[in-house]
């Protein structure tokens, strides 16, 4: 995978998804819209009802969710390039390039994490608005929503991995980014949650970057940032893997064959 | 010692559950050589082009691109190769530059190379003028060069295309071919295509026509047309069925076809004789006489065997 033809094949799907991103303007500016109502309106709305332990205010509170909600949905929506290139041949061009798979979902990974990570920088950029934080604080969680932007990435090329039309991908991921956003605690603490919601919170990924990003902007966390790393590089790691596998099957059926050749 | 083959395949095959799409393809793709695979749709054109693009995992048999297999050693094999699907694989949201510029670093090449590779793609296919223009307002033909363009761009030894010249005008298809024909007569590249239009076939050095799954015929389009009939009759009218029996009596037949609007007639000699018999054949509103295609061969090797008694 670190030949220089893999190096430049990753360079390759990089540059592409970004410029395809870029020049989709008004899916961008929804993309920033979508928390930045969330935080005037929702934020608003609850804030005038929701008490908190120890007093934080609820726009404070759930800033930080708000933030890693603009990376969920801006990498994970990303995901929908490589449906639509499933559906118009290009994908199939791709895979056959020397480079292989696993170069190929790199690149596309990165690139939905690029466009994550911008969504969630940009709405971080409105912090004084919600929460006080230094530099230093506003540095971490933009490093935290980083490591978030790439799980969510890879999770939504999971998605994308056997759906073979572009309406697909548009019924499934809704069913799939709402739970992962209301079940992580980004807008409502998990301790606070009946018993069989808080299991489902310990199951969802993006409660760790929540929970990661909340503690870098200095509010309290309920795991220490060491548990939420982990957690989140082990199922960006084992997402990629079943990805790959998933995205090839060609592959895992020539191997049957040579094992059973073998045999 | 001898150079490895393009392409290499044996008994080559591959089901979808329990259907066979491809039965067992063998062909072999000298260097430098044009071949053509023909047939109707879902003969088994694509499929077995995927197989040999390393893009499916053959169910049976096997297949080698310049000695690398297709299984085993994918990413060398890979390296070979340059294709072109049906569909246009240019993405509409990039300038053409663009697509190539993409197309370089999928292929590998470091970015000092993959600039002169795109500069010099962009001449050689008469792009150069369209290079800023998003690829979506690019014509169909333009697109399609644009397609071609990018899958010669690494120039490979080995291109595989599918239907290349499918809804394009005289022009584009004109231009497709001279394109190709550069890449053979300059570097050696040896090109698998698949068509419908039979006529862009004939010059192939070998053609293997698929029916079901199954090679139906192959070799040299020449011998396929003098094996059917030194030419051809067509027949039209409610007479059309009778007259070919009166030839078929006389043993002028060498294989009759119906088709929707009549019969083709392939004559086994001259065409001579068999006008004399059709002078005094009544019912016929038409009778043509042309030389054996490979259109005829195509009717005749793929046309269901009850179709074609009259």
């Amino acid at each position: 995978m670190t030949s220089p033809s893999a190096l430049a094949a990753v360079r390759g799907v990089v540059a592409r998804d970004l410029q395809r991103a870029l020049r989709q303007r008004s899916r961008l500016l929804g993309g920033l819209a979508r928390p930045l109502l969330w935080l005037l309106l929702v934020g608003t709305g609850y804030g005038a009802i929701a008490r908190l332990e120890g007093g934080v205010p609820y726009h404070a509170f759930v800033f930080p969710g708000v933030v890693v909600m603009a990376a969920l949905f801006g990498a994970m929506l990303t995901a929908i390039g490589t449906v639509y290139d499933r559906e118009f041949g290009m994908l199939r061009l791709m895979l056959a390039s020397p480079a292989g798979v696993a170069a190929i979902l790199v690149g596309r990974a990165l690139a939905a994490a690029a466009v994550g990570v911008l969504q969630g920088g940009v709405v971080l950029l409105f912090a004084p608005l919600a929460i006080t934080i230094t530099m230093g604080q506003g540095l971490a969680a933009l490093g935290a929503l980083v490591l978030g932007a790439l799980v969510f990435a890879v999770l939504g090329l999971l998605v994308a991995a056997r759906l073979r039309s572009v309406e697909n991908f548009a019924g499934v991921i809704n069913v799939v980014l709402f739970p992962l956003l209301f079940a992580s605690g980004a807008l409502y603490p998990v301790g606070g949650m009946p018993a069989p919601m808080r299991l489902l919170a310990r199951a969802n990924p993006v409660t760790y970057a929540v929970d990661l990003v909340r503690q870098a902007m200095g509010l309290a966390g309920e795991w220490r940032a060491v548990n939420d790393l982990v957690v989140m590089v082990g199922v960006a790691a084992a997402a990629f893997l079943l990805t790959a596998l998933l995205f090839d099957p060609e592959q895992r059926l020539i191997r049957a064959r040579r094992n059973s050749a073998v045999a | 010692m001898t150079a490895p083959l393009a392409v290499q395949a044996a008994r080559l095959g591959r089901d979808y559950g329990a259907t066979r799409a491809l039965e067992g393809l063998d062909l072999e793709v000298p260097a430098g050589a044009l071949v053509g695979l023909l047939g109707p749709n879902g003969a088994g054109k694509t499929t077995a082009m995927l197989l040999l693009a390393t893009l499916l995992a053959p169910t049976r048999g096997s297949a080698a691109l310049f000695g690398c297999d297709t299984r085993r050693d994918r990413r060398a094999a890979r390296q070979r190769l340059g294709l072109v699907f049906q569909e246009p694989s240019v993405d509409g949201l990039l300038t053409v530059e663009e697509n190539l510029r993409f197309a370089a670093r999928l292929a590998g090449l470091r970015e000092r190379e993959a600039r002169a590779a795109v500069r010099a793609t962009l001449d050689r296919v008469g792009l150069t003028a369209r290079a800023a223009q998003p690829a979506r307002t690019l014509s169909g033909g333009w697109r399609r060069l644009a397609d071609i363009a990018r899958a010669t761009l690494h120039r490979p030894a080995l291109l595989i295309l599918d239907e290349p010249t499918v809804g394009l005008d005289p022009e584009h298809r004109e231009r497709v071919w001279a394109l190709l024909d550069e890449e053979r007569r300059t570097r050696g590249c040896a090109i698998l295509f698949s068509t419908h239009y039979l006529a862009e076939a004939e010059p192939a050095d070998h053609v293997v026509l698929l029916a079901a799954g199954r090679v139906a015929a192959a070799g040299e389009p020449a011998l396929l047309r003098r094996a059917l009939g030194a030419a051809v009759v067509e027949l039209e009218g409610s007479g059309a069925a009778g007259a070919v029996r009166l030839l078929q009596c006389d043993d002028l037949v060498s294989r009759a076809i119906r088709t929707d609007r009549g019969y083709r007639v392939a004559l086994r000699d001259a065409h001579a004789p068999a006008l004399e018999r059709l002078a005094a054949a009544p019912g016929l509103t038409r009778v043509t006489v042309r030389e054996t295609t490979l259109e005829d061969v195509y009717f005749a090797v793929t046309v269901c065997a009850s179709d074609d008694a009259p």
